[in-house]
């Protein structure tokens, strides 16, 4: 038997597409004020920048290690605290595991609003609730945190087996109590993964939250490029990058070996 | 073993009780049923002829929609969820699929058994009594696996988790015990060792048994007492050990085939 001939509507489709893609591209520069000669001549203007910031300042790395700490320290905390809260947050919003529709609807509405604010919002709001500073910024990506995991692990709990919690009802065991014992331990491995995820978006964020004054690495930065210190701020882009990485690929390794 | 005191009675009657669930599948129909306290029933039905429904409406699982089921004279409560887990911690269940937790250690799973019994914050930070993990031991010594206490529930074979399932069961020392197909996904010979521990069980301890199976000929070999269903009514009710062909076929709406059969199946 031979097969029919294949539709041949793709071409004209991804031609569609992709004229379509280039005209809003266009478009969007032109808004922004983007235009190429303008990129070039900065180029240009920018390798002055460029010699100003080399060699990096090698002797100002000792003094980068106590707010690189802090900014550690910042996602950690916001981590493992936004971690805690987020797994009610996602029980609540599991459709098959929440005590009632109206508990369900509030908070897939609560966890939705949290994803739509971004983590600088957050800053600020805790920022001017508790003053610039390390404690604005664990706050804000506790916020950050739950955002991030109480979605993906709400969805995780929805897909597991009901079996088990069915089994834990049958013993006279409490809603908590099937959570618990039912629920929860079939999702563990996605949940430790989301949040060692979560733990690396952190990071990153973390150092940006310092920009706007939320302490660490961030904050010296700030306070460097203020200055015009270029070569220092060289030799922090390269401790942050450094940093970042190794902390990334042990998360990243850490979840591989969980899935 | 001196910790296993047996519950009291575990008499179960079903006055004119039906469910119809809510898509409008007839799971019972009309069922008037007395089991006495000890007994050890068999259940047998084709595919949907509402084995599963009577198991599940004994522990409340699923609800009544018309007439009522008691356990002992005390009605099973549908509305009351205090009520229902007070009369659930003494109801045992045993599934096809074994339902543990599977990265959880067996001694775990067992003292799951003994939720209902210890106070909530005991469970939930796995601080349990004594004398409770004494009665998570003594059933792991009833189903004979004392030696796999502390290995992780997914380690086990299927033999050995359901065993982990009925040492749970015995760990709430229930006064009825609930098996839906508790042997549907074991080898032959695996089958006839967990249905051998079921019996032992029943009488060493008086547990009322109810347990759904399969197959016609471990029905005949185990059971006490058989009951018929198909389409969610009562068909057949008598001695397990005098039922015949016809009967089965009364039963199953059809003949029987080897495909009914353990030995000839496996
Ligand atoms: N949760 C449910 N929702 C809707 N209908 C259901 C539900 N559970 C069972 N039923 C229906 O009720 C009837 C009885 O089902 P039940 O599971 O009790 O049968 P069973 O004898 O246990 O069958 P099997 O041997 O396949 O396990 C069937 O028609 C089934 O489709
Ligand atoms: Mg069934």
């Amino acid at each position: 038997m031979r097969l029919a001939p294949r539709p041949r509507k793709n071409l004209l489709f991804w031609l569609g597409v992709i004229v379509f893609l280039l005209s809003m591209s266009l478009w969007s520069a032109r808004g922004i004020g983007f235009s190429l000669t303008e990129l070039v001549c900065n180029l240009t203007d920018g390798s002055r920048l460029l010699r100003e910031s080399w060699p990096p300042d090698l002797a100002f790395l000792a003094r980068l290690v106590d707010p690189m700490l802090e900014t550690v320290f910042i996602a950690v905390v916001g981590t493992v605290v936004g971690g805690i809260f987020a797994i009610p947050v996602a029980v609540l919003a599991a459709r098959n595991l929440t005590p009632n529709r109206l508990t369900w609807f509030a908070d897939r509405n609560f966890m939705n609003i949290l994803r739509t604010l971004p983590d600088l919002f957050w800053a600020m709001l805790f920022a001017t609730a508790v003053g610039f500073g390390p404690v604005a910024g664990a706050l804000a990506l506790t916020v950050f945190t739950v955002a991030v995991i109480s979605k993906l692990y709400s969805e995780s709990l929805e897909s597991i087996d009901m079996g088990l919690p069915e089994a834990i009802r049958a013993v006279g065991g409490s809603w908590l109590q099937m959570i618990q014992f039912g629920a929860l331990p079939q999702a563990l491995q996605h949940y430790v993964s989301y949040a060692l995820y979560a733990f690396e978006l952190n990071i990153r964020a973390s150092v940006v939250l310092g920009l706007v004054g939320a302490g660490g690495i961030g904050m010296i930065l700030e306070t460097q490029r203020a200055n015009f210190e270029y070569e220092r701020v060289t030799m922090i882009i390269l401790a942050v990058l450094v940093a970042v990485l190794m902390i990334e690929e042990v998360s990243e390794s850490i979840r591989k070996r969980l899935t | 073993m001196t910790q296993q005191t047996p519950s009291p009675a575990g008499a179960i009657q079903f006055r004119n009780a039906s469910i119809t669930y809510p898509n409008g599948a007839i799971g019972m129909k009309n069922l008037d049923l007395q089991i006495e306290p000890g007994e050890f029933v068999v259940i047998v039905g084709s595919s949907g002829a509402g084995k599963s429904t009577l198991l599940r409406a004994v522990n409340g699982l699923n609800a009544l929609t018309e007439g009522t089921v008691a356990i002992d004279g005390e009605t099973v409560a549908t509305h009351s969820s205090r009520d229902l887990r007070r009369m659930r911690k003494r109801i045992g269940m045993i599934f096809q699929d074994f339902r543990l937790v599977k990265r959880l250690s067996v001694m775990s799973n067992v003292l799951i058994g003994r939720l209902a019994h210890v106070p909530g914050w005991r469970a939930m930070l796995n601080l349990w009594p004594l004398p409770d993990r004494e009665i998570a031991i003594d059933a792991l010594m009833r189903v004979g696996i004392t030696d796999k206490a502390w290995v992780k529930a997914s380690q086990l074979s299927g033999g050995q988790q359901q065993r982990v399932g009925i040492a749970r069961a015995l760990a709430q020392q229930p006064s009825i015990i609930l098996a839906d197909e508790p042997v549907a996904s074991l080898d032959p010979v695996t089958t006839h060792q967990i249905m051998k521990d079921l019996v032992r069980i029943n009488r060493e301890l008086g547990i009322t048994t109810l347990v759904n199976l399969h197959f016609l000929d471990l029905a005949r070999e185990y059971g006490d007492r058989l009951i018929g269903l198909r389409f969610g009514e009562l068909v057949f009710d008598g001695s397990a050990k005098t039922v015949t062909d016809e009967d089965f076929r009364n039963i199953y709406g059809r003949d029987f085939t080897e495909s009914d059969l353990l030995e000839d199946s496996a």
